[in-house]
């Protein structure tokens, strides 16, 4: 994970919070999160070789498909959740927002905005985006549900999800700037806090 | 790899959760590797139901221990860097005292009065053991099926004793179908002519039939759909291996192999008290499994395998989530296993792998 995207999350994570990291990768965040803010943390995660990296980290890591139901982690009394980079790929990003604030009072998404100007220029050329944000052609790609910054904070709305804080990402990773200046247009990664 | 086998004698006895007493036991164990200075990597290894102290290397008679693919130099549980004890459990029939061994009492062989064993007793001799054998706690204590179950139990029982545990195809209590198909094995043991009330030491015989077919039994169960589709399908024995007469398929000669090399060497009794044991486990208690977790310090390393049907991958991922739930770090790995249940006991790179980094994490 980029170090930056991190940075941004890590100020939303109480001290001393029980956490759990939806899509957790590698697990580098959860790790950061461990070190700086003393969490109790919890990746879910597919692939058995990032899998195999987080307990190599030393970070605690489920296997579970998360398109397959995220019930089952209800019991557990979460602070916060998260999701960064993965909602777009799964089948039902909108019943998953819900269930995560289920799971705990607040939760992080992250998600690449399609409305990007460089995505645009692709579609109006009449392709499919291909960036360095999104490098996967349409026919390998994971990201099944791809949506613009408007778009998802139309469905906030539509599902009753307060935005109760939101950051936009430059290109280069950096925060403000053009970015927050015209999201939908200039912004290439939106991250939100949420709440229900 | 150097194997260091020792009978230990407990004269003090164990009180056992039946109520009833050891007054003295022995346990035989091995070992591997070296206790470093500061005695902090020691390993247990605890057995499935059918397996004893030999976990690792070759041994003379023994053979090839029953975990060697992941045990010994070098490989994901490393005898190098780690000194690594398993031992025979009470009511077994490798050694340590069960069934087959000499009642002081008496001075006839238990048979079928040795008392009822369960995990909890087991886990409290192996507390006995590691305190006999001077290591102030495991740094990870690892099993696979039953073995499991004792590694959960050892979490729960003696939480400032084991910093790691790793629970393989295991599950917190038996299934109501494991308790049904360990049923059907020890019924096929009862009705052997042979067994005389579990008392066939006495008329020097075997119940050599009914230990076959609930070993066969006992190896369905262990295997997948699509590891014996694969491995047999549905091709003839060649008449010259046939083991039978009666045998036509190739699982048919497998099976009775299995079956008959396993009746030559495994008591009827061990077999019932070690099944009882199985059935009988329920990390829970008369209490929930999430109560009964709370203290828990170690942390977890839970691993299933999708071809497992005996103890389905999903049994493991409750241990996970019940320690989730008290905020213990607890993992939950699932790999496909070729094996069916039998998946824990062979070397896999992620397998192996998981397991390694969980050790030095």
């Amino acid at each position: 994970m980029a170090t930056k995207l991190s940075k941004i999350i890590n100020h939303w994570v109480p001290e001393n919070s029980k956490v759990i990291d939806f899509g957790c990768g590698d697990g580098s965040l959860l790790k950061e999160l461990i070190e700086t803010k003393n969490i109790l943390g919890y990746g879910v995660e597919i692939n058995n070789l990032k899998i195999e990296k987080c307990i190599e980290k030393g970070v605690p890591v489920i296997k579970q498909d998360i398109d397959k139901g995220m019930n089952e982690f209800k019991s557990s009394n979460f602070d916060l959740s998260i999701m960064a980079r993965s909602i777009q790929c799964l089948k039902n990003p909108d019943l998953a927002l819900n269930r995560m604030l289920e799971l705990s009072k607040r939760c992080v998404v992250t998600l690449p905005n399609l409305g990007y100007w460089r995505c645009r220029i692709n579609l109006a050329s009449g392709k499919m985006p291909v960036t360095p944000e999104l490098p996967s052609s349409w026919y390998e790609t994971e990201n099944i549900h791809l949506c613009t910054i408007k778009d998802f904070e139309n469905l906030c709305k539509k599902e009753n999800i307060k935005i109760k804080d939101k950051v936009f990402l430059n290109k280069d990773g950096s925060r403000g700037g053009l970015a927050s200046i015209k999201p939908n247009l200039l912004a290439v990664e939106g991250v939100y806090l949420l709440e229900k | 790899m150097k194997i260091k086998t020792e009978q230990i004698h407990f004269s003090e006895g164990l009180s056992l959760e039946s109520g009833e007493k050891l007054d003295s036991f022995d346990l035989i164990i091995e070992s591997y590797g070296e206790l470093n200075e500061s005695k902090s990597n020691a390993i247990l290894l605890c057995h499935a139901f059918s397996g004893n102290h030999h976990a690792a290397g070759e041994d003379k008679e023994l053979g090839i221990g029953w975990w060697d693919q992941i045990v010994g130099p070098k490989k994901a549980i490393d005898t190098e860097k780690y000194y690594v004890v398993c031992c025979n459990n009470l009511g077994g029939c490798a050694g340590s005292s069960g069934p087959t061994t000499i009642n002081a009492a008496t001075n006839k062989v238990f048979g079928k009065d040795f008392p009822l064993v369960t995990v909890d007793d087991w886990v409290n001799s192996q507390k006995m053991l590691m305190d006999k054998l001077d290591i102030p706690y495991w740094h990870l204590v690892a099993g696979g099926s039953l073995g499991g179950m004792q590694a959960l139990q050892w979490s729960i029982a003696y939480p400032n004793k084991i910093k790691k545990a790793g629970i393989f195809a295991a599950a917190a209590k038996s299934s109501t179908q494991n308790i049904a198909m360990n049923e059907v094995a020890r019924e096929s043991i009862r009705k052997d002519k042979n067994f005389h009330n579990g008392d066939y030491y006495d008329h020097n015989v075997t119940p050599k039939n009914g230990i076959k077919t609930a070993r066969m039994l006992g190896h369905i169960t262990y295997l997948s759909e699509e590891l014996m589709d694969s491995r047999f399908g549905r091709k003839f024995q060649d008449e010259a291996s046939k083991v039978d007469q009666d045998v036509d398929f190739e699982v048919e000669n497998y099976l009775q192999y299995k079956g008959e090399k396993f009746s030559e060497f495994f008591d009827a009794n061990s077999y019932i008290l070690m099944t009882k044991a199985m059935d009988g486990y329920d990390a829970g208690k008369d209490r929930d499994l999430e109560k009964a977790m709370e203290n828990i310090k170690a942390e977890l390393l839970i691993v299933g395998f999708y071809s497992d049907w005996l103890y389905p991958a999903e049994r493991g991922k409750e241990i996970q989530i019940a320690g989730m739930n008290n905020n213990i770090k607890s993992s939950f790995v699932v790999f496909d296993g070729e094996h069916g249940h039998d998946s824990f006991l062979f070397h896999s790179k992620e397998y192996s792998n998981v397991i390694k980094k969980f050790i030095e994490s």
